[in-house]
């Protein structure tokens, strides 16, 4: 049975390509960044920064990870990137705006999956 | 999703993410900026002039003896994609000089230096970014720079106006 912090990880994975595809379709459809695609950018967010308060664990323990400036430096990445992904589209609502968040969902997801890897 | 090299590898990659991407969010409050393929370049750009140079930072500093020369080459790369992010911006706004000899600069280091990593491999007793044409990346930093050059190519074509479609 996986650990608590590797399922809430597989959560988090599954969701963010959840958010990509959505993202995706939206962008591809040619139509308006929807407010229901901020909603699910910022629950995506909620989500690591639960998984990243449940990495921290590790980092308190006896056992830490075997390289801790790799895990830590994914613990800060995963919960920098959305917020600084939907800050530099805010105020733009465009089809391509909409791209920019795949990519920041994309990326949140290889980084869970890194972050476990490291763990 | 896989890197090639060590738990090191990846790590610093997105490790500075957060910092390294302020940029972008700068970019984007510009008023002159248009919408376009270039908001997503740009978030590629950001992602991996972090992922990279987080990398490179963690590797020389950590295990250096291990491939310094694959270590050092995965800081020029991500030296690159910081320059490269910045020509892409400038091109956004007009000015296309910069963005027509970093992304050709760019496209000829990844060529290179993978090409070197499967001719030579033992010059790299661990990965650089751009090894194997960067498949510990799902061969991103090999499409990067070609991607840029089409939009490049179109945004001349259509002349500034045609930046934002």
């Amino acid at each position: 049975m996986p650990g608590v912090s590797t399922q809430i990880t597989y959560i988090v994975v599954g969701y963010a390509v959840l958010v990509a595809v959505l993202a995706g379709t939206l962008a591809g459809r040619r139509a308006e960044r929807a407010p229901w695609l901020d909603q699910m950018a910022w629950l995506l967010e909620v989500l690591l920064v639960v998984r990243a308060l449940a990495g921290l664990g590790p980092l308190l323990g006896p056992d830490r990870p075997p390289s801790t400036s790799t895990y830590v430096g994914y613990l800060l990445a995963s919960v920098a990137v959305l917020p600084i992904a939907m800050k530099s589209v805010e105020g733009d609502r465009a089809v391509w705006s909409s791209v920019v968040i795949a990519v920041a969902a994309v990326a949140v997801a290889v980084i869970g999956v890194r972050l476990e890897m490291t763990a | 999703m896989t890197e090639p090299s060590g738990p090191t590898g990846a790590t610093g990659a997105t490790g500075g993410t957060g910092a390294t991407d302020a940029p972008a969010m700068d970019a984007g409050s510009e008023p002159a900026r248009r919408s376009g393929p270039h908001q997503a370049l740009l978030a590629f750009y950001a992602l991996f002039t972090a992922a990279a140079g987080a990398r490179a930072l963690v590797q020389l500093t950590t295990q250096y003896d291990v491939a310094p020369v694959a270590y050092w080459l995965s800081l020029a790369a991500a030296v690159t994609y910081a320059l490269g992010w910045w020509a892409i911006r400038q091109a956004s706004l007009g000015r296309t000089g910069f963005a027509s000899v970093m992304l050709w600069v760019e496209l000829a280091g990844v060529l290179t230096v993978g090409t070197l990593s499967l001719v030579h491999r033992q010059w790299f007793p661990d990965a650089s970014v751009w090894s194997d044409y960067g498949i510990g990346y799902g061969c991103v930093p090999a499409v990067l720079p070609v991607l840029g050059l089409l939009w490049l190519r179109r945004r001349r074509a259509g002349g500034h106006a045609g930046s934002g479609s």
